[in-house]
């Protein structure tokens, strides 16, 4: 069964580009534009790995990784960071990526696969 | 809670991460803003003259060089100014500590919100030490309202505030420090961190500490905290108590990293208390350098108890 990848990032161009990315490899994904709808997303879809923006508009990255750390079920949800902020690499110390816009997506791809397979 | 914050900026990318925090708030808060900027004259005295801040050179001040200055504002917070209508724009010349904190006083705000330093990085010199500007030290140690220090691009990222780290020393100066922790706690509907770490940097100078001793020492402080604050936190629950071991800055900055806090507030200095001669304290003064989220430093209790 393919790897899910929740995509958490308030730009849809953004978001459509790492959608369209990640299907053309074999991965299904799913979506939300902020902290509170991945909250719920989560939930919902059961993610294998999450892809998270820090600065969106209502509920921003680094609260969202917090509620997820507390969530015994997705707490080892492993998180890579995808941010336009400068020092964002020291928001999420246990991310297993902090990558800065605008991006590399052979990079992206190969962290994915060392993550997830 | 924030009816009104004043944003103390040089408009230049090292106050980039305080606008973030200062813009964000607003927003969130439905404060007023108060985007400030004062064109240093480079005495003390009367000047015809101010250093323009993004050249360092020294200018002429008349009311175009103030309407360019101001144009210039606008433009770099031109996105942030369209989405919050209740900001506007402030400039005028004088030294800039003394005209922000006229300002403060004058439209009577909440909150000042500033970044650490305008210094770059370490600039390899043998001497570099990390400290806070000078600016910042002076605004601190007189302001009436708490000041919230944005000092690495990290501090800027949060996003309003849910889970807050008040380091304590248990001195009197620490109890306006407290209240305001306890205040938007309790607004915000906020986790509060009760924090108190124990220092035992003295045995690096050959001071033998026993484990006992020190494990007493935490558990002695742990009541302390229960008897000192919990009372006056009036049935308010959503708190939690924690004292570690260790050299008091690093410890409170580990300790706010790994509970993910959003906000850390301490009293600006903790032996005099109220006293506008001290500079800021040497464990906030770090703390405020090496957090992962902004720093409040509170020295006086007079704009906390109108909250």
């Amino acid at each position: 069964m393919a790897k899910k990848i929740l995509i958490v990032d308030d730009d849809p161009n953004i978001v459509t580009y790492l959608e369209d990315f990640f299907s053309d490899n074999g991965y299904e994904t799913c979506s939300a534009s902020d902290g509170s709808e991945a909250m719920i997303v989560l939930k919902k879809e059961k993610p294998d790995l999450i892809t998270l923006d820090l600065e969106m508009p209502e509920e921003w990255g680094p609260r969202f990784y917090r509620k997820l750390m507390k969530e015994e079920e997705f707490r080892k949800t492993p998180v890579i960071v995808i941010t336009g902020l400068t020092g964002g690499k020291y928001a999420i110390h246990k991310a297993v990526a902090s990558i800065t816009k605008p991006f590399d997506r052979d990079k992206l791809l190969k962290i994915v696969k060392d993550t997830i397979g | 809670m924030f009816k009104r914050i004043l944003f103390a900026t040089t408009a230049s990318p090292s106050c980039d991460n305080a606008a973030r925090v200062a813009f964000d708030m607003a927003k969130r808060y439905g404060s007023e803003l108060i985007v400030f900027h004062v064109l240093g004259i480079p005495s003390r005295g009367f000047s015809r003259f101010v250093t323009d801040v993004r050249t360092g050179e020294i200018v002429t001040f008349d009311d175009d060089y103030l309407g360019w200055v101001k144009e210039e504002m606008k433009n770099t917070y031109a996105i942030q100014l369209d989405m919050h209508q209740k900001s506007r724009i402030e400039a005028l010349p004088g030294v800039p500590h003394t005209e922000i904190l006229r300002a403060a006083r004058k439209r009577d705000v909440d909150l000042i919100i500033m970044g650490s330093t305008t210094r770059e990085e370490d600039d390899g010199t043998y001497t570099y030490r990390s400290a806070t500007g000078s600016t910042l030290q002076d605004v601190t140690k007189a302001a009436r309202c708490p000041v919230l220090i944005i000092g690495r691009p990290v501090a800027s990222v949060w996003g309003g505030f849910s889970n807050i780290v008040f380091g304590t020393d248990f001195s009197r100066s620490a109890d306006s420090a407290f209240l305001f922790a306890y205040k938007v706690a309790k607004t915000f509907g906020c986790t509060l961190h009760l924090f108190h770490a124990y220092d035992i940097s003295a045995i690096h100078s050959g001071k033998i500490m026993e484990q006992d001793e020190i494990e007493d020492n935490m558990i002695e402080a742990r009541e302390k905290i229960r008897k000192m604050y919990i009372p006056r936190l009036k049935g308010f629950d959503n708190y939690e108590i924690e004292i570690w071991e260790g050299i008091p800055y690093v410890e409170i900055v580990k300790f706010a990293r790994e509970n993910y806090a959003d906000l850390i507030v301490m009293a600006h200095h903790t032996r005099k208390p109220s006293s506008e001669k001290t500079l800021l304290g040497s464990t906030v003064e770090q703390v405020v350098l090496r957090a992962t989220c902004p720093v409040a430093s509170v020295n006086r209790p007079d704009k906390i108890k109108d909250i």
